[in-house]
């Protein structure tokens, strides 16, 4: 389609990163990279599972679509083994599965909930996967069990969680934030509700486990430590907003060297952030769909992120026939995910 | 004689507390901040009985009273902003009472001249002289017996804050009974009419007008940009009652650390100065608050998604399409259990051999 969309695909790819095709039927709902290698595996709203083998030389990527399993209903979240050869996928279908694809093998059903779940990660530490779900409960299943090894209860339905083995963050819909010390899963080490005062969007803990980063959805994301003691380091800043509009923020990921974190949100723009210099390293262009997730490479050399419809302006925004999902990968320069200390400035 | 007052400096003032500003546009601003906040999300509102149908309609509370406003100025029935809406005999008192403040220091400056001849307290004694001085005095005569009553606002314990608008205006030199009695009061110094401070000598508990709503405050990171360290701008609303004009525009004070909108090397920072909530100058009818916090503002800006009884996720699932197979994943998930528990057991059955 060399004249299809012209101008259309300007803005659907203004940082002319490298779409991977073929693109999922429907929107988008997470991207994770294997731990160990490139591979990328997506999961959407077209139920489908699908990974694909991601080659970079240089500046340039090229992409494999490798394999594809599929759930009866949307899949909303995934997650990877810590060995690379295996992932989990988990959605509306009230399920998640097991697909060790390195291997080749079937998926399996490892975990069951009430009601969809929306976001699941693995624990590398204990060789659990813990799910959370919109039925208020976590569970952490061993996947030779068919039982949960614990139900966790919420205070109201999953809507965001991250590891960091031993921190694990869960974001519900009444804006409370759970610390959980994974130690001593089965007890709540601390429960904050959000600095910020709109709904959750996501949750992201630091590398260091020292805290996490909260987004709602205002256009915002704050920055918490659990410390006591490192109270005073938390900030919230504002971002994914403009003249008329104040975007939701989809998702954010920390880089795996630099500590530095991307977050994207509905305006479809992604932008590189330093929160312990508190800089916005680099502002990258808006797509013109939402951005919904994103991911970073074992390496921090790849950027992936879907641009797709986010439901953000709800079913009448929505057109089937016309809407396109994409998935594209970036690759970052040093430079927009390095961090930048302050110069002082001096005066004279 | 029926001499005009005349106001050297039109100072405009505040119904709910009697804080003086120099501007009406400061004025409002204060009283967004001071009378018309919403003591739970700290949401700004224009009016006393829009923050009361905004507290009701979201947080599901009744307030009687408006914050941080002296007693009998608190109903919040009476529409006020800015200097509109004040009730005439009320704005009379007030311009009585600034009068009688610049009188006030005008026989201070006399005084000492006069000779006194009573052993009064130093005040500006207006009310000691009266019978001298009638004569004496310029235009109005310092008798106010009342002065000393109203000014010094909250808390003024006298008793019986005598109409003194009253005894202002009709006669003064042969009222002048009254004052002696109020010696007792020890009339204030300098009359500062902002409220309070001075003249404390009979405690008045700290203004009343500080609502118990106060505890409320600590919590929390109000839209405003920045999170960090809101306990100071909180606790301000309390000393400012002491210290008049301390913070006229409290609420806005915080919020500009350079923090704020990650400004960044060298990019474009976004900023508005404040999220959705804090509408700015908005002059008018008090916005139409819907059943959310959230709702447009006059800056026309608009959260993209403003439902916070679900996320984007649950809004989707809820078309047809994305449930068809609801019924046909249950059969299959029973079905894998099943069959999951039939290969266990047939391994265990190996397994015992």
């Amino acid at each position: 389609m060399a004249t299809f969309g012209a101008t259309a695909s300007a803005n659907a790819n203004p940082n002319k990163s490298y779409e991977v095709t073929p693109s999922p039927a429907d929107s988008i709902s997470s991207l994770s990279f294997s731990p160990r290698s490139d591979i990328l595996v997506a999961t959407s709203w077209d139920n489908q599972v699908r990974c694909w083998d991601i080659t970079r030389s240089g500046h340039s990527v090229a992409s494999a679509p490798k394999a594809s399993i599929s759930h009866d209903q949307p899949v909303l979240c995934s997650a990877w083994k810590d060995d690379g050869t295996t992932v989990f996928s988990g959605g509306c279908d009230k399920q998640a599965k097991m697909w060790p694809l390195l291997s080749g093998g079937q998926p399996t059903t490892v975990a069951m909930h009430d009601a969809p779940i929306v976001d699941m990660a693995w624990i590398p530490g204990m060789n659990l996967l813990v799910t959370g779900s919109w039925d208020k409960t976590l569970k952490y299943w061993d996947t030779r069990q068919q039982n949960p090894v614990h139900t966790q209860q919420l205070p109201d339905k999953c809507y965001s969680l991250s590891v960091r083995h031993p921190l694990l963050v869960v974001g519900t819909a009444d804006r409370n934030l759970i610390v959980f010390n994974l130690q001593n899963p089965q007890t709540e080490f601390k429960r904050i509700v959000s600095p910020l005062k709109y709904q959750t969007r996501c949750v992201t803990a630091f590398p260091d486990q020292q805290g996490f980063l909260v987004g709602s959805v205002e256009g915002r994301v704050g920055v918490h430590h659990l410390d006591d003691s490192q109270q005073s380091k938390n900030f919230t800043f504002k971002c994914h907003r403009d003249d008329k509009e104040i975007n939701s923020v989809n998702a954010m990921n920390f880089h795996p060297v630099h500590g530095t974190f991307a977050t994207a949100g509905s305006d479809g723009a992604f932008h590189f952030w330093d929160k312990d210099n508190k800089q916005r390293l680099k502002a990258m262009s808006r797509c013109n769909q939402p951005i919904t997730c994103s991911s970073f490479n074992h390496d921090g050399s790849m950027y992936a992120y879907a641009s797709c419809y986010d439901w953000g302006k709800g079913a009448e925004n929505h057109n089937p026939a016309t809407a396109k999902s994409s998935i594209f990968v970036h690759i970052p320069e040093e430079i927009d995910v390095k961090p930048k200390p302050k110069v002082a400035t001096s005066r004279r | 004689m029926g001499k005009k007052k005349k106001r050297a400096t039109e100072k405009v003032w505040c119904y709910y507390c009697d804080r003086e500003f120099d501007d009406e546009k400061i004025l409002v601003q204060h009283q967004k901040a001071k009378h018309f906040k919403c003591h739970v999300c700290h949401k700004k509102l224009s009016t006393a009985s829009g923050m009361v149908i905004h507290v009701l309609q979201v947080h599901k509370e009744n307030v009687t009273k408006v914050p941080n406003s002296k007693e009998g100025r608190d109903s919040t029935d009476i529409e006020i902003y800015g200097m509109q809406g004040i009730p005439p005999d009320v704005l009379a008192a007030h311009y009585g009472e600034e009068e009688e403040e610049s009188l006030a220091k005008v026989a201070k400056v006399e005084i000492p001249s006069a000779p006194l001849g009573v052993a009064v307290p130093r005040p500006y004694g207006m009310v000691y002289q009266p019978q001298q001085v009638p004569g004496a005095v310029p235009a109005r005569p310092m008798y106010y017996p009342g002065p000393p009553m109203r000014p010094a606002g909250p808390g003024w314990p006298m008793p019986p804050p005598p109409p003194r608008p009253q005894q202002w205006y009709p006669q003064n030199p042969p009222g002048t009974a009254p004052p002696p009695p109020h010696l007792g009061y020890r009339p204030p110094q300098l009359f500062p009419v902002h409220g309070m401070g001075m003249n404390m000598p009979t405690s008045s508990p700290a203004p009343p007008g500080i609502q118990p709503s106060s505890p409320a405050m600590p919590v929390s990171q109000p839209l405003f940009p920045v999170v960090n360290s809101i306990t100071p701008s909180q606790a301000s609303p309390f000393s400012a009652q002491q210290l008049p004009n301390a913070n006229a525009t409290v609420g806005s004070a915080n919020p500009y650390p350079p923090n704020n909108s990650f400004p960044v090397g060298g990019n474009n920072s976004h900023s508005y100065a404040s999220g959705p909530n804090t509408s700015g100058p908005s002059i008018g009818p008090p916005p139409v608050i819907a059943n959310k916090a959230p709702s447009s503002q006059p800056n026309e800006v608009y959260l993209v998604w403003d439902d916070e009884a679900m996320s984007m996720e649950e809004r989707r699932m809820s078309l047809p399409k994305y449930k068809v197979h609801d019924e046909t994943s249950q059969m299959n998930s029973i079905n894998a259990a099943i069959d999951r528990r039939i290969s266990e057991s047939r391994l265990a059955g190996r397994m015992a051999f």
